[in-house]
């Protein structure tokens, strides 16, 4: 009996040093085990494609394979519901899009930014005003001009009420005093054929998802509403430039549920800084015409806050029409 | 142009091309036959396949899948009455029937047929007549999608099957169903009972599965402990050449509404399965053949939907903008390729372009050999016991409806429609006109949303357009003939 006694108590430290060592071990060592990357969307779209590219090259530079997985429904909600849920241990990561920075406002979202560990920056891409070629306007002047004349004539489309180019019209019209009248479309491709069909007059979609068009001459664009120009139209002046104060980026981050440890984020963002800087990630990106756009992690949150302080006038005048 | 063409076969037979779209349309028709295994997902998750390999292997690869996987949902539809891709909805609804009067083989090949001569037909319209089509097709403006949406509507008459007030209600409860989610217009949630589940919506396959699979192996059951079953006679697998001859017609019409239906983008495949049903009923001289197993019942919207795979090509590669939710991936791929699609495509690699022309047309040939050889091994899983095969059908709807999305909602979604359609077929209600509601509302919807808003609220808009015009006169047309049909009938 005696025997047996000694047995389980040498048996129980043993066991008991063997998981100490391990939880010391993991503590240390992160990441052990495949990373979940969340894809709010489905599966062939933008965000996709930025997941699986950086996904590439994961196990080089995290040691762990990093697995996507798309959870479309709910314009992007499911799957962040599903991330936030997740235990903040830095193995479920999701690609954070730019509308946590308003749905929230419009009941859409049940979060926004504040309920996620934001880790950095990936992509981002300019709002465009483009018109069809052969339409009156060649400036963003004379675009606002004939609206001012005409107040609610000019129809804009974008890819859904409330969404970011719909902010991105009613920017331009908070920061012109201009009227127009706006209409969603299923998606970008849908509005930009609209334009084309000349049932609508414009549409304020990213300047990438209108750019094929634009060199072919079917379309021109009036004012990129970035920072600066597009690399691939160096040509095309900014709204800035021609007066007016209208910036509305679309951007997409990395990041997970509230909570991840510091030293956790520091090496997941490391990780996939690296996989940016893969030659085979820049031009895979490059080639489907997004904008990379790496922001560490305090600039990233500079960038989520400030994004919702700019936004938050634009959504104002909109909710107060409806 | 047809130098090019000459050079696209050129190179897809004496590159890794030929060999890729062959493995891309079994893979593809593997796809297609698990339900849950869409073509669009198919060809998301081997667009990194293509990352390695020249444009015109990785585009054949994927017209090859796209193919292939609109094709092979009919398999499933046929034999076990689960749709293996949304396109294959209309399918069921004769080709069902046909398996269960012993002649699935016979099904399997007509489908298979009908699916080859109908992409043919596309996929010879996208090759010559794409940047006609694309310039009719950017005219096709929310009215117009409005009234081809009322257009898909009045099919209801034709699936309502004896009563048409059954077959009205069956509809109504579709576009209802179509309602739950965010309003295309206002961005407010409906129906959404604060569940982030709801938020989008129902999603179409889960219905499709439920409405069809799930509530036919609910049936199963209980006959099961009503009689012994019976076992199904399989009887001949070809078909005669006088038969070829009263599909024929039908095949080649559906190939140019599936082609259209495909070129206009906001459309697709299951929509172009529909119609091409409706109209083939409206103008068979057999339709009380329909709903039982009508040969060309089966045909017409196989021609259609595999005519659409090619039609929604046409605005992918001259505008760059996708005819359908598949094209709208390959799209992305074709970006990954370092191809920019749009009017310049043409001009800039022409030699990709007409490649992949070339691999569209000879999928159907593959399509069709493969189709054909198979149709014997796949009828055989019918003469395995009912019991076998209705234990078989719920791991299918349930699988079918989980992989979707990966998703469990999904499956209780899954489970729902399987009641609604039980419950449906016990008070001898039509299933049929509750689909067409489902995929034709949020359509309907959202453009007379856009049309009013495009119009500042004045309907007449619809009657300034030629093209809405005409819709107006097919859809006055079609009332009309019910009407006149349906007072006939009464006074014998």
């Amino acid at each position: 009996m005696k025997r047996i006694i000694v047995l389980l108590v040498v048996l129980m430290t043993l066991t008991s040093l063997v998981f100490a060592q391990g939880a010391a071990e993991t503590a240390e060592k992160f990441p052990t085990q495949p990373i979940k990357l969340i894809v709010p969307w489905s599966a062939g779209g933008g965000t996709d494609a930025i997941a699986r590219a950086l996904a590439k090259s994961g196990e080089k530079h995290l040691g762990v394979p990093v697995i996507v997985e798309n959870k479309p429904g709910g314009t992007g909600a499911l799957g962040l519901g599903e991330t936030i849920k997740a235990a903040a241990d830095g193995y479920t990561l999701a690609i954070l899009p730019v509308e946590l920075s308003f749905l929230k406002d419009q009941g859409i979202y049940p979060f926004d930014f504040s309920n996620f560990t934001r880790i950095m920056n990936l992509n981002t891409d300019p709002s465009a005003l483009t018109v069809k070629a052969d339409a009156p306007w060649n400036t963003l002047a004379e675009f606002v001009a004939y609206a001012k004349a005409n107040p609610g004539k000019i129809k804009i489309g974008h890819s859904g009420t409330g969404m970011l180019w719909h902010l991105a019209a009613a920017s331009l019209s908070l920061n012109s005093n201009t009227q127009y009248v706006y209409v969603p479309f299923n998606g970008a491709a849908d509005a930009i054929a609209s334009v084309l069909g000349k049932n609508i007059d414009a549409v304020t979609v990213s300047g990438a998802e209108v750019s094929a068009q634009v060199r072919a001459g079917e379309m021109k664009i009036l004012a990129v509403f970035g920072e600066r120009r597009m690399d691939i139209f160096p040509n095309v002046p900014t709204a800035k430039e021609q007066g007016f104060d209208v910036v509305v980026n679309t951007f997409r981050g990395l990041g997970g549920p509230v909570g991840i440890p510091e030293d956790r984020v520091k090496i997941l963002h490391d990780g996939f800084k690296a996989m940016m800087e893969e030659p085979e990630f820049i031009e895979l990106i490059s080639k489907m015409g997004l904008g990379i756009d790496y922001r560490s992690t305090a600039d990233y949150y500079k960038l989520t806050d400030a994004t919702a302080a700019a936004l938050a006038p634009v959504l104002q005048s909109l909710l107060k029409i409806k | 142009m047809l130098g090019y063409l000459f050079d696209g076969f050129f190179t897809l037979f004496t590159t890794m091309a030929a060999p890729a779209l062959l493995g891309g349309v079994i893979l593809g028709i593997i796809i297609g036959v698990l339900p849950g295994l869409t073509a669009t997902m198919g060809i998301a998750l081997l667009i990194p396949l293509t990352y390695y390999v020249s444009p015109s292997v990785g585009l054949s690869l994927l017209v090859g899948i796209f193919a292939g996987g609109i094709y092979g949902g009919s398999v499933s539809a046929i034999l076990l009455k689960t749709p293996g891709t949304p396109a294959a909805g209309a399918t069921i609804l004769d080709g069902y029937p046909m398996a269960q009067n012993g002649q699935a083989g016979k099904a399997i090949a007509i489908a298979t047929i009908a699916s080859a001569i109908g992409g043919l037909i596309g996929a010879l319209i996208l090759t010559f007549l794409a940047p006609q089509i694309a310039k009719i097709a950017v005219r096709f403006g929310p009215p117009e999608y409005v009234l081809l949406g009322v257009y898909g509507l009045t099919m209801i008459s034709y699936v309502a099957g004896k009563s048409l007030i059954k077959g009205l209600f069956a509809g109504c409860i579709g576009l209802l169903i179509s309602t739950v989610g965010i309003d295309p217009i206002t961005s407010v949630p409906r129906f959404s009972f604060g569940t982030l589940n709801l938020l989008t919506g129902f999603e179409l396959l889960p219905i499709l599965i439920g409405i069809f699979a799930m509530s036919q192996a609910l049936e199963g059951v209980r006959d099961s402990r009503m009689k012994a079953p019976e076992q199904l006679k399989l009887t001949k697998i070809g078909i005669s050449l006088k038969e070829f001859f009263r599909i024929l017609p039908h095949i080649v019409k559906s190939a140019f509404i599936g082609t259209f239906v495909g070129a206009v983008p906001g459309t697709g495949t299951d929509i172009a399965a529909f119609l091409s049903y409706g109209e083939a009923k409206r103008s068979s001289k057999h339709p009380e053949e329909f709903g039982k197993g009508s040969i060309e019942g089966v045909a017409a919207p196989e021609a259609g939907n595999n005519a659409c795979v090619n039609g929604a090509m046409i605005p992918m590669f001259t505008l760059g903008i996708p005819g359908e939710a598949a094209t709208a991936v390959i799209l992305g791929g074709l970006m990954v390729l370092g191809l920019q699609p749009g009017p310049l495509l043409f001009v800039e690699k022409p030699e990709v372009i007409y490649t992949v022309f070339a691999s569209t047309i000879t999928s159907n040939i593959f399509m069709i050999v493969l189709g054909l050889t198979g149709a014997r091994f796949f009828a055989k899983v019918l003469s395995l016991p009912k019991s076998v095969i209705v234990t078989f059908i719920f791991i299918f709807a349930v699988l079918g409806a989980y992989s979707m999305r990966n998703s469990m909602f999904d499956v209780l979604v899954m489970g729902i429609a399987g009641l609604l359609g039980y419950l449906f077929s016990i008070l001898d209600y039509p299933v049929p006109p509750v689909l067409l509601g489902v995929i034709l509302g949020p359509l309907v919807e959202s453009n007379l949303g856009r049309t009013l808003l495009v119009s500042d609220g004045n309907l007449m808009i619809f009657f300034k357009r030629p093209i809405s015009i005409f819709f107006i006169v097919i859809i006055v047309a079609t009332i009309g003939q019910n009407v006149y049909k349906h007072l006939k009938q009464k006074r014998k």
